[in-house]
């Protein structure tokens, strides 16, 4: 059971709806199409609608209009953010300009903390990680310089547009391989995890809809 | 595009019943096991989990799985908490992405209904602004309206991360332990933490266990069905009533299988002129 629908009236009622869609959904495999069309719009209508209720209640009510409206000179900058958040609700009849502000500090912002987090939490600590202290197990040494030849490999697959050599070739060649092998690892992985979803439907309908084994 | 042939709506059909007709089975039988012998990773945990204060640790789950991957992770999950719980650990809820506050929303009322303490969970809401939000979250995670027990808890350690003395975790594929381990230990280096995550991400995350960024993973279904296993044992009471049984590995293979057969039926579908699927053209 996956726990998540009790016994009520309204619980009931959702867990065959679910099952209802899962099924429109697995008919796809047989080749029902026009269903799975009307299961995918569902899908996005209720996204959506789900999205903007999250904004409103959780977002621009209690931390946008609520302080404005109790104390509106509290914070000034909630003023700037309100502004910033009309231009881009109004962006089809403003001009360019104006709402290339929000959209500039959308982006900018966004992009400048993943940017300071990958260099901040990611590519220094992993280098760190990956230096080896001199007395190191040689299993360790191996790995790393294993690790080491795979990198250079796959970077010189990348280069592209200057004249390359029967050397430098065969290396782009062998890194090409080693890229495919590593997206075909990701793969493996990605399709464990999507037959655990199909497992988790059929236990759905087994256990949670027709309630057969409990 | 035209529709496939009846033989392989036939063998699909037939692999279908057969991982139904294996979910039948009581789990218990052992056709096929998927715990994890080594429990490596189980051990990490546990160990994890032993080293939190015992007089009602703090701990801060960061809820954000998203619909397409949560059931892989969802019996993992839901030990965890069963265990941090029996442990007297009281848990606080956050996310970041839309799908994850959902996903939070339905596990605290099913803790609560399933007994939970009011005072072992508090819900922090949603935070807007993914990574910029989660930076803020660290000195100010504390909704201005929230009251009780936890929430003066949470005051009196700053009002921020630095209140928590553990912080697991549950990611999928919008947000996950990445951005914690970038954005949240980078500003809060004594908080551990612990990422659940599923299958697909294990190659992602795994460099940060092994620089020390993590302190505890789970992100294959072997190790989750190995931790669901350690915490049944730990505690025989806790049982399927209130954890949840990993996926069925008998079923798992013959999804493979009928997968493979999706595969062959592609390929035996192709023209060898253009390559190109006949029921696309």
């Amino acid at each position: 059971m996956s726990g998540f629908a009790g016994d009520a009236p309204l619980d009931l009622a959702a867990t065959w709806i679910a099952a209802a869609v899962t099924l429109v959904v697995l008919a796809y495999l047989f080749g029902e199409r026009r269903l799975f069309r009307h299961a995918q719009h569902l899908l996005a209508g209720l996204a959506t609608g789900y999205l903007v209720v999250i904004a409103m209640r959780e977002v621009l009510v209690p931390r946008l209009i609520e302080p404005l409206a109790t104390d509106p000179g509290g914070n000034v900058l909630l003023w700037a953010a309100a502004a910033l958040v009309m231009a881009l609700a109004a962006a089809r009849w403003l001009p360019r300009s104006v709402v290339a502000l929000p959209v500039a500090v959308l982006i900018a912002g966004t992009a400048a903390f993943a940017l300071g987090g990958a260099v901040a939490g990611t590519l220094l600590p992993q280098l760190a990680a990956s230096v080896l202290p001199a007395d190191a197990p040689l299993i360790d040494l191996a790995n790393g310089v294993l690790a080491m030849v795979i990198t250079a490999l796959v970077l010189v697959s990348f280069l592209h547009g200057i004249p390359r050599g029967r050397l430098v070739g065969g290396a782009a060649g062998v890194g090409r391989l080693l890229v495919l092998g590593g997206i075909g690892g990701w793969l493996g992985f990605l399709i464990v995890s999507r037959l655990v979803l199909l497992v988790d439907r059929l236990s759905f309908l087994i256990n949670d809809w027709l309630r057969v084994s409990g | 595009m035209a529709r496939p042939g009846w033989a392989p709506i036939g063998i699909a059909l037939l692999l279908l019943s057969l991982a139904a007709a294996v979910l039948l089975r009581p789990a218990e039988d052992g056709l096929l096991q998927l715990a994890n012998p080594r429990g490596e990773r189980v051990a990490e945990v546990e160990q994890l989990f032993d080293s939190l204060p015992t007089d009602r640790a703090l701990v801060l789950v960061g809820m954000d799985p998203d619909l397409g991957t949560y059931p892989e992770i969802r019996p993992a999950t839901r030990a965890a908490f069963d265990d941090l719980l029996r442990r007297g650990a009281r848990l606080a809820f956050v996310s970041y992405s839309a799908e994850g506050r959902a996903i939070a929303a339905a596990e605290m009322r099913r803790l609560l209904d399933d007994g939970a303490l009011p005072g072992a969970v508090l819900d922090l809401g949603f935070v807007s602004g993914s990574e910029a939000g989660m930076v803020r979250s660290v000195t100010e995670i504390l909704p201005s309206a929230a009251e009780g027990p936890l929430s003066e808890a949470i005051r009196a350690g700053g009002g921020g991360m630095t209140a928590f003395s553990l912080g697991v975790v549950v990611g999928g594929t919008e947000m996950n332990a990445r951005s914690w381990v970038e954005q949240v230990g980078t500003r809060v280096p004594e908080l551990p933490l612990l990422a659940i995550g599923p299958t697909f991400l294990q190659p992602e995350l795994q460099p940060y266990l092994r620089s020390g960024q993590l302190a505890g993973l789970l992100a294959t279904a072997r190790d989750d069905a190995g931790y669901v296993a350690a915490v049944v044992d730990a505690d025989p009471r806790v049982g399927p009533s209130v954890l949840e049984q990993p996926p069925s590995a008998a079923a798992l293979l013959i999804g493979m299988l009928l997968a493979l057969v999706v595969i062959l039926v592609s390929l035996l579908r192709r023209t060898p002129d253009s390559g190109v699927a006949a029921t696309d053209r």
